[in-house]
Formats: C-alpha cells, sequence, structure tokens
C-alpha cells in the first residue's frame, strides 16, 4: 500500500491547531487510511491505491480541515478558463512514438506568500512518490517543476538530437553537452531509454530556446531550478498514457492549492488540430441522485445532510432536482462515477454494524450437483482404511520430472522449483506424501479428492480444470492388483462396472498400468509405482495408485453398462 | 493404515496374563505368614523356582499391582586390595614404626629410602606418625618416647573388623580408610516382599489350565470349554491404534460451507486457470494495474487462451475506456481513460482471486434473486512463509436482488461471524477496483485481537452493466484460509498442506 511520512507541525499548520496522533487516528478512519507514530516529529501513513492524496501534507491538511468542521466544499484554486494567459505548449508530432501526451498547468501564489523551503520541500518529496505510483517510476507518467518567471512561453515539447542539446544538469554547475550527460548522470541512467530514441532525446525549451528540462529524466538550470520566493510556477508532466499524467498532473497541484494558490490550465497545440485545454487539470463534474445513493446504503439521507457530506469531502457540490451535481477537484482521480460520490457520502456519516440485515432468503442453497457423489466416494475411501490428505495444486518440478508427467503445465515464473507445474494429476501430490511421511509405519492408504488441471485446447484459457479422486497405497504387497481391485470396488460402489485397458502411463511399470473403461469413456488410471520413482524418493516400499477421473464417471452413472 | 506390522495378539503383548512361576510367587506371598513380608530368597524357596526367576517374577506382580515391596537400603563396607594388602602386611605408617624401631638410632630422610616403602607411601606415613604424635621432634625422625610403639592405630584395629564384617566402626575412621583407598562402599537393597490387597483378591487358577488367547485353533477345536481364562490386567498399556481419517481442515470448510448453504447460497466452481478477461477485465482492475503485474499474478508456457464472447469483450472495453459501450449513447464513467488491451483479455493465468468464479456466473444472467459461494483455490506469486503461501483458499460470494444494499452486506457478515461464533464485528471501509462502496469487516479473536476476515462491497457499475446485470450485486470474499488458521489453532499456513500421517492419525494438524 502507498505510504508517505508527514510532519505533524505541517499538518496543524493547516488546521491551526496542533494534531495529535489519536485524533489523526479517529479522523482517518472513513478515509481509508492507516496512520503510525514516526520518527520525530513525523506520522507515517498508509492509504489505499485510491487515496494518494491524503500523502503530502496539504492533501491530508483538506481532509482535516473538512473533517473537522473547520472548512468545507473545494478549495477555489482552479482558474476559471482554459487559458487565461494565452500560455501554450507546443508538442511536436516528433515525440508521439516516444512520449506523446504533455500536459501543464501553471500554479500562482497567493499575494505576499511566495514559495517558502517547507512548501518546496513538501512538493518534491510528493513529486517523488507520484512518480513511483501513478507514473509507474516514471514510465506511464512524470512530473516537472519549472519557476514560471524565469522563462517566455510559448514552450516547446520536442525530440531533438542529442548533439544539439547542451545543459546544465539541475545538480551541476556548468553546461554539458547531452551525450556527455546521457553517459554520466545516474538519473539518465536509470530513465535515459523513456526519453531518448537512438541519436535523438526529447526536450522542453522556453520560446527563448532555454532548456527547461529533459523530460522525464532531469530539469536544467536555471530555467528548471525552482527556489524559495517564486511566485508562480509552471507544473508539467508527460508520459505515455493520457490519464496517468491527467491524474498525476492534478495531484502535484493538489500541494498548491491547499495553500490557496490559484491554478491555471495551460493549452497544449499540435499542429493539428487547433490548440486544446488540458483536459483534467479544471476538474470534471459528476451527478449523484438520491436514487443511487439511498440504493446503496439501504437508508435515506435527508438533503442536508447529503450536502454537508460533500462539503466535508472538500468537492463543490450544488443541488439539482433529484441530486446533485458535483465538480470533481483534479487531485481527486478516485471519484469516476456516482457510486463513488455515493460512497463519500456513505463514509462521511460512518458506517455501522448494527445496520446490517440480511433478509430470510428467498434462495435455496445447496452444494455442487456432484458433492453428494464426492461424499459418499469419501465415505467409501475412509471405510477402506485411506486416510485423507489436503495437497497442492501447484507441484515440485523434481517430482513431476521423476513421474514423467510431461502433460503437466508449467508456471512462466514460479515462486520456487516447489511450485513449478500445475499437477494434472493427483498421483504427483499423493507420491510427495508418501514421501515426507517415510518415517511413518506402513502400510499407509492415502486419497484425496481435488482438482487438476490439463491443457484443453478448446478450453477457453486453454486448459481445462477437472475433479478427481486418486489413492495410493505403499505396503510389502502393494501392486497392480490391489490398485485394480479398489478402482473396482469403488466404480461398482455406484453401479458402474467397468473394463481394463493395457495403457502406458506416467510413472508406472510398463506392463503393469491400465486405464478402466466405462461405455468407452476412460474413467480411470490405475498402476504399480515404477521402482526408479521409488528409489528416486527415498520409498523403502511398493506404491499401488488408482485415479478416477469424476467429471468423466459422474455422467455415466445410469447409461448403459452401468446400473 | 491398519495395525503395525509383526503385530501380536494385543492382550498377551501387554503383559496381561500371568505365568507360572508368577502364579507360583503370588501364592506364596498370599500364603505367607503376616509380618514384614519375604525375602526374594524365601519366596524363591518357597515357590521351589529359581532365585533369579524369583525376581523377575515379583517386579512383574508388583508391575501388574499385585505385589507390593519394602524396601530397606543398606550400606556395607568392605576391604579394596590395598586394604587387604595392609590387613595382612600391616598399615606403611606401622611399617615405618617397625622400621626405626629396628635402626634403634634417629634416622637422616635419606635413610628411610631403606624402609620398603615407596616415596609417596614413605611421605604419607610420616605425615600420619608425626600428626598422631608417634615420631620425637627434631629433624631427624626417631620414635616418640611418650607413646608405646606397640600401641595399635584406630584403622588397625578397624581394618579386621570390617573384613570380618563385624563390629561398630567410628565414622571417622571409616572416613579415613575410604579417603585412604583401603575401604569402599557397597550399597544394597533388601527388599521383603508380599502381596497387594488386589493380588490377595485376585482369583488365582491353578495349573496349566487357565489360558490367554483365544485362537481359531481352541474354537474350531472345542478346547475351548472347561479351561480357565487368565485374567489381564486391564489398566495395563496397549500398543496405539490409528486409523483413517479426514482432513482437519477440509473437514472445517465443509462445516463453514454448511452455514453458506442454510443462508441460502449456493456452490459455484470456477477454472484454476483462468484468462485475464474473467481473471481481472471483467472486474474492472484496469490493464495497468500493479496487481496484475507478472510480480503479483503467474503465468503459464505454452498454452493459448481464447477472447471471450465479441459482444461481451467490446463492452468491457469500453467500460474501460470511458467510451459508450455499443448501442448506447453515453459512457458508464471516465473509466480508466487509457486504451483496452484486446489481445492480452485471451491470456490465461493461474487465477489470483474466486471473483473470477462470480463474475463468470453473473455472465450468465441469474435471475434474481440469486446467492452464489465458491470455495476454491487461488495463486499470487507470494513467497511462502507462515503466513503467506503461493497458493490459498478464498470464500467468494455474491448475493444479488433488487434492493441489495450495504446494509444486506453487513448483514451477512453479521450472521456469518455469528454462526462461528464470533459476535464483535467491526466494520472499516475499504478500496478494491471492483466494488464501491468497499468495505471489511474486523472479527475480534480472543488472543489476536481484532482480524481482517471479511472484504465485500457493492459491485459497481463498470462491472454489472457490461455483464447485463440490472440488480444491484453485494460481492464478498472471504480469507477462508486465515479464518480456518484461527478455528483449527494453527499458527503455520503451511501447516494446512504438510499432511504428517502422525498428526493426520490423531485428526489434528
Amino acid at each position: 500500500m502507498p505510504q508517505s511520512t508527514l510532519s505533524l507541525a505541517r499538518l496543524g499548520a493547516m488546521v491551526g491547531r496542533p494534531v495529535h496522533l489519536d485524533e489523526l487516528e479517529r479522523l482517518l478512519f472513513a478515509s481509508k487510511a492507516e496512520v503510525h507514530a514516526g520518527p520525530g516529529d513525523s506520522v507515517s501513513i498508509e492509504v489505499t491505491p485510491d487515496r494518494l492524496d491524503l500523502l503530502c501534507e496539504g492533501g491530508l491538511g483538506l481532509y482535516l480541515q473538512g473533517a473537522l468542521g473547520l472548512v468545507e466544499g473545494a478549495p477555489k484554486a482552479i482558474g476559471g478558463s482554459a487559458d487565461p494567459r494565452g500560455i501554450a505548449i507546443v508538442s511536436d508530432p516528433s515525440v508521439a512514438p516516444l512520449r506523446p501526451v504533455i500536459q501543464a498547468t501553471v500554479a500562482t501564489a497567493p499575494p505576499g506568500m511566495p514559495l517558502d523551503a517547507g512548501l518546496l520541500e513538501e512538493a518534491i518529496r510528493f513529486q517523488e512518490l507520484l512518480h513511483a505510483t501513478v507514473g509507474s517510476d516514471r514510465r506511464l507518467a512524470s512530473l516537472g517543476l519549472y519557476p514560471f518567471d524565469r522563462h517566455r512561453p510559448p514552450y516547446r515539447y520536442t525530440l531533438e538530437a542529442i548533439s544539439d542539446v547542451t545543459i546544465v544538469p539541475l545538480d551541476g554547475d556548468r553546461p554539458v553537452p547531452a551525450e556527455r550527460f546521457l553517459s554520466s548522470h545516474p538519473l539518465a541512467a536509470r530513465y535515459a531509454a523513456l526519453g531518448t530514441e537512438g541519436t535523438r532525446l526529447l526536450t522542453l525549451r522556453d520560446a527563448a530556446g532555454a532548456v527547461l528540462s529533459l523530460p522525464p529524466i532531469l530539469n536544467a538550470r536555471p530555467a528548471g531550478e525552482v527556489v524559495e520566493g517564486a511566485t508562480s510556477l509552471l507544473l508539467e508532466s508527460t508520459g505515455t498514457r493520457a490519464a496517468r499524467v491527467s491524474d498525476a498532473l492534478g495531484l502535484m497541484g493538489l500541494v498548491f492549492a491547499a495553500r490557496g494558490w490559484r491554478l491555471d490550465p495551460v493549452a497544449v497545440s499540435v499542429p493539428e488540430p487547433e490548440p486544446v485545454p488540458s483536459p483534467r487539470p479544471p476538474g470534471r463534474s459528476l451527478n449523484l441522485s438520491e436514487a443511487t445513493l439511498r440504493a446503496l446504503s439501504g437508508r435515506s439521507f435527508p438533503a442536508h445532510e447529503v450536502a454537508r457530506a460533500l462539503a466535508r469531502s472538500r468537492v463543490s457540490a450544488r443541488a439539482e432536482a433529484g441530486g446533485w451535481s458535483v465538480a470533481v477537484p483534479p487531485w481527486r482521480p478516485d471519484l469516476i462515477a456516482e457510486v463513488d460520490l455515493a460512497e463519500e457520502v456513505i463514509l462521511e456519516r460512518g458506517i455501522h454494524p448494527e445496520e446490517g440485515q440480511l433478509p430470510p432468503s428467498r434462495t435455496r442453497g445447496r452444494r455442487g450437483w456432484d458433492r453428494g457423489l464426492e461424499d459418499r466416494l469419501t465415505d467409501l475411501l475412509l471405510g477402506a482404511g485411506f486416510t485423507e490428505t489436503n495437497t497442492t495444486v501447484l507441484v515440485a518440478d523434481p517430482l513431476a520430472a521423476r513421474l514423467g508427467r510431461r502433460e503437466a503445465i508449467e508456471i512462466a515464473h514460479p515462486v520456487s522449483e516447489q511450485f513449478g507445474h500445475l499437477r494434472d494429476a493427483l498421483q504427483i501430490s499423493l507420491l510427495g506424501v508418501l514421501e515426507a511421511n517415510v518415517r511413518h509405519p506402513y502400510p499407509q492408504r492415502l486419497f484425496e479428492i481435488g482438482s487438476v488441471v490439463c491443457a484443453d485446447p478448446t478450453a477457453e484459457s486453454g486448459a481445462a480444470t477437472r475433479r478427481h479422486a486418486g489413492g495410493v497405497v505403499a505396503s510389502e504387497r502393494a501392486g497392480f492388483a490391489e490398485a485394480a481391485a479398489w478402482a473396482d470396488y469403488l466404480t461398482q460402489a455406484f453401479g458402474a462396472t467397468g473394463v481394463r485397458e493395457p495403457a502406458d502411463l506416467p510413472g508406472t511399470i510398463p506392463g503393469r498400468s491400465a486405464r478402466l473403461k466405462i461405455a468407452g469413456e476412460a474413467v480411470a488410471e490405475i498402476g504399480e509405482i515404477a521402482p526408479a520413482v521409488l528409489v528416486g524418493g527415498h520409498l523403502p516400499m511398493p506404491v499401488a495408485w488408482f485415479e478416477l477421473d469424476l467429471d468423466r464417471l459422474w455422467p455415466l452413472l445410469g447409461r448403459s453398462g452401468t446400473t | 493404515m491398519g495395525a503395525p506390522s509383526g503385530a501380536v495378539d494385543p492382550n498377551e503383548a501387554s503383559g496381561l496374563s500371568l505365568s507360572a512361576p508368577e502364579r507360583a510367587a503370588l501364592q506364596v506371598l498370599r500364603t505367607a505368614p503376616g509380618g514384614p513380608g519375604l525375602e526374594e530368597t524365601e519366596v524363591a524357596e518357597a515357590a521351589r523356582i529359581p532365585i533369579e526367576a524369583a525376581r523377575g517374577s515379583l517386579q512383574r506382580l508388583k508391575g501388574k499391582h499385585l505385589a507390593v515391596s519394602d524396601e530397606e537400603h543398606l550400606e556395607r563396607f568392605r576391604l579394596t586390595p590395598r586394604g587387604s594388602a595392609a590387613l595382612a602386611e600391616g598399615l606403611p605408617e606401622r611399617k615405618l614404626l617397625r622400621f626405626l624401631a629396628a635402626a634403634g638410632r634417629p634416622l637422616e630422610a635419606a635413610d628411610l629410602g631403606d624402609s620398603g616403602l615407596d616415596p609417596s607411601a614413605r611421605s604419607a606415613a610420616i605425615g600420619i606418625l608425626r600428626r598422631a604424635g608417634r615420631l620425637a621432634a627434631g629433624a631427624s625422625f626417631a620414635i616418640a618416647e611418650s607413646v608405646p610403639a606397640e600401641r595399635p592405630f584406630p584403622e588397625e584395629l578397624a581394618l579386621p573388623k570390617i573384613s570380618q564384617g563385624e563390629g561398630e566402626i567410628p565414622s571417622a575412621v571409616l572416613e579415613s580408610l575410604k579417603r585412604r583407598g583401603l575401604v569402599v562402599a557397597e550399597r544394597t537393597t533388601r527388599r521383603r516382599w508380599s502381596a497387594s490387597a488386589e493380588g490377595r483378591a485376585l482369583p488365582l487358577v491353578d495349573g496349566p489350565d487357565a489360558i490367554g488367547a483365544v485362537t481359531p485353533d481352541r474354537l474350531s477345536s472345542d478346547t475351548w470349554r472347561g479351561v480357565s481364562w487368565r485374567p489381564y490386567d486391564v489398566r495395563a498399556t496397549v500398543p496405539r491404534q490409528s486409523g483413517a481419517h479426514r482432513h482437519p481442515y477440509r473437514v472445517w470448510v465443509e462445516e463453514f460451507e454448511e452455514i453458506l448453504v442454510g443462508l441460502g447460497f449456493s456452490e459455484l466452481r470456477g477454472p484454476l486457470l483462468e484468462t485475464e478477461f474473467w481473471n481481472s477485465d471483467a472486474l474492472f482492475m484496469p490493464q495497468d494495474h500493479p496487481a496484475r503485474s507478472i510480480q503479483d499474478v503467474l503465468g503459464v508456457r505454452g498454452i493459448v487462451g481464447h477472447p471471450p464472447d465479441p459482444g461481451l469483450l467490446e463492452r468491457v472495453a469500453a467500460a474501460h475506456e470511458g467510451v459508450p459501450m455499443p448501442g448506447e449513447s453515453g459512457p458508464i464513467s471516465v473509466g480508466w481513460s487509457a486504451p483496452y488491451d484486446r489481445a492480452r483479455a485471451a491470456r490465461p493465468v493461474l487465477r489470483s482471486q474466486t471473483t473470477a468464479v462470480s463474475v463468470r456466473k453473473l455472465s450468465a444472467h441469474p435471475s434474481a434473486p440469486f446467492r452464489y459461494y465458491a470455495i476454491d483455490r487461488n495463486f499470487r506469486r507470494d513467497a511462502v512463509d507462515a503466513t503467506h503461501h503461493v497458493e490459498f483458499q478464498q470464500c467468494e460470494g455474491i448475493l444479488g436482488e433488487s434492493g441489495t444494499s450495504l446494509r444486506e452486506l453487513i448483514g451477512t457478515f453479521q450472521a456469518l461471524a455469528e454462526a462461528i461464533g464470533i459476535r464483535d464485528l467491526k466494520i472499516r471501509p475499504s478500496y478494491f477496483p471492483f466494488t464501491e462502496p468497499s468495505i471489511e469487516g474486523y472479527v475480534r479473536h480472543p488472543e489476536l485481537g481484532w482480524i481482517e476476515v471479511f472484504p465485500g462491497g457493492l459491485f459497481r457499475p463498470e462491472v454489472l452493466r457490461p455483464l447485463g446485470i440490472d440488480v444491484p450485486v453485494a460481492a464478498w470474499g472471504i480469507g477462508i484460509t486465515r479464518l480456518a488458521l484461527v478455528a483449527l489453532g494453527v499458527r503455520d499456513i503451511r501447516e494446512l498442506y504438510t499432511n504428517d500421517l502422525e498428526r493426520l492419525g490423531r485428526g489434528v494438524l
């Protein structure tokens, strides 16, 4: 789960009074977040993946203001028009194959409250967290922060020849050719593949040609160097997936919006069609109907209660006929449908176990149609002295190989060789249990009724899951006859009599294995386990094995050849 | 599993019968006059059996609670070979006195080499004589005139007595002799035997007619008539038996199933190898969701899957992309606002959540009201330890009916918790990509505190509408393995799959 360490002092500054850990725990209950004491004046907060907005002091502060009833509604941070200043980014078509999406916002400080060291540090910390989460380590989206007053729009986002680019890296003090930067800088070593294509690399320049950054690797000085005292910032996000880029940019703006900064969207233009505004930073509108809220919660909410709950969730809501219209701020990408708004209201009010109700069932419950047959089979095997085992469907590579089960499906990236194949027969699992119990007195009789997975090109997933019942007997006199006798006993107990036909079955002695057929269908496999298999598993006793394919057997009951 | 190999008649093996020497010894004890009891030799003589047989029989009678013994622990001293030599030739200090007396004059240390004593014995003898005041003061060695030379040492008096086993020896003298290696202590136990109350009450059958096992030969030959059967000690230890057992975890799961069936839920099953479409896409899990990466989900080699029904695929794709479904004018929501990779839908993966089984059922449009459950295996790329396993079991449930809300979901949790004897339930909000609202039910365990066992929620419209479901559906997926660990008192999840026959034979994990 995503987590971050936040300053209690900075949270207190947002709320207007000190905030204590136990109070945080109580207030965060409805947000799904968990909070723990951190080092010094800090708390560690862990959130579900939909509430990344709570992982910066600004976002959590907004939430606490609402939860405490101190401030309600969304902060008035969003600019009214799409492009009030005529600021634009020209996205060159050359970027399309590599990193096609770019969006940006200009954040402007409230009068007399320029960027301070604490806010800058919080922004950089949150930027890195968003890189790791929303951005999938910058692959899908990355963020850049720039001092807006140090360059001149419009900006140009393009792919240009590496040899044409020279920059002063953000952590450097002299210009270096991009080629040398790419071959020597640690961040380039990690992210250059995302921002270069052959001999070209991505750049973001202003109208004067100054390099702001090499997305998504690193900013350049001085155009990309944010320092204390700045009063306006350009927030930019590039990536390969538009939704991730929007989400990252929207969340990044939260750090500033929570402190009263104004966010103005930046138009992004490509030569064709006409320039369009960034799609998400202005937020979007969703409707919540009374009917949906009642259906999900199972109760009625007075209108004023809903309005207050939405206001405390820090969104702006307007009552309409039969419901509410809600403006979703860009830092709440989790609110995508009406049900998400309904949950905000339900959680704000609280979920109480005593409100649970389960009306009498109007359905009659029953187990699967074949479970009664499996129960009867279990009774027969227990009565015959077989002990039930519980084994995994994933089986060990060496055992599957020793038994020669070449049809068993191989796992692509197994956790270990102990779980390297899907069993296609219970034989593998039962032999494993015998091998683990060589110190136990003999005879040993084991059985299991369980699932196996067999390759089947006609099945939707390419394999069929089948129910089998398998048994093994390890004793001085165990052999083919005993295995066959048990298979006969079990099938005949269900009124079905089969005919044995020789078969070459994995893991058995040639000439001592067979299939049991009923009405022409193979319903069971029988065999005496080969000595090489036994010795390989340090088994000191001969082993007889039988395995019924229940998916084949049950449909045959009552048909010709069975009684 | 049957009886251990090589088994014999358990009655005989347990030693419940009385052998002839035991019967004879017990008879002697029962007829002995009152008093301190009989010694083993007396029993042997009276029963006319060898002393070794008497000892063994008496011990076995004691083991069968038929005889008791009073034990007296004795300590007896005897001479060591050095002690016997000292008795015959004299103690070293006596030998030294004799040597000095024979010399008739004070001797120097160098002269004592001719005394016949080895250096260490000579040195010890000098020490004893000096401490006893038997040497004259001065650097040279001469007999003190104050004590008659022939006066015996206490040790000299003790040695003959010890040799003959008579007389009282002062403890200080005994300690001195033991320290000098001239005497050793031997501890013996004298037992006096008598019959216990049970031994006196036991009906004793004399003679060879008293027999043990009932045998087929005896039954078929009619020779059992008129014989007497040896009585057995019914409290004696008997061999342990073990029989066939059900696996405790499976039994527990089936009991849990009965609760669900009683609440009107019917069983579902689904394939363990699924396509990504059913495992994730139909659940509205974004295709770039971290839980769908190969770090979390297990894939397979050499298997090719197939896409679902094309119409269904397009409806699910529309929900993901946030565009209208075919034939509809508006989207369900903005979805994930990302292109949906249709080719990925056919990729086979090991099922990572039983919810896939529920969604498959919903795609078949069951008529409402409906309640279904599935208890089955799932797989995730978890490193195996005490609390995690690559293969685990979930109990999935759905209930769909007009009017189904969060309250019915919570009510289901309450009913399940009460059915397994848990009354304290706590609800927390949670997050799952396919449900909204989403909650988690915690129950209070007497030892472990609050544990999360009931995650659930109401399926999102992005899940239900592409499937053509028009009633609200509550869904939950219980970590039944975790619940079973608590219920069965098991602390390591691996024990559910260990299959130790010794433990299974006792009906435990």
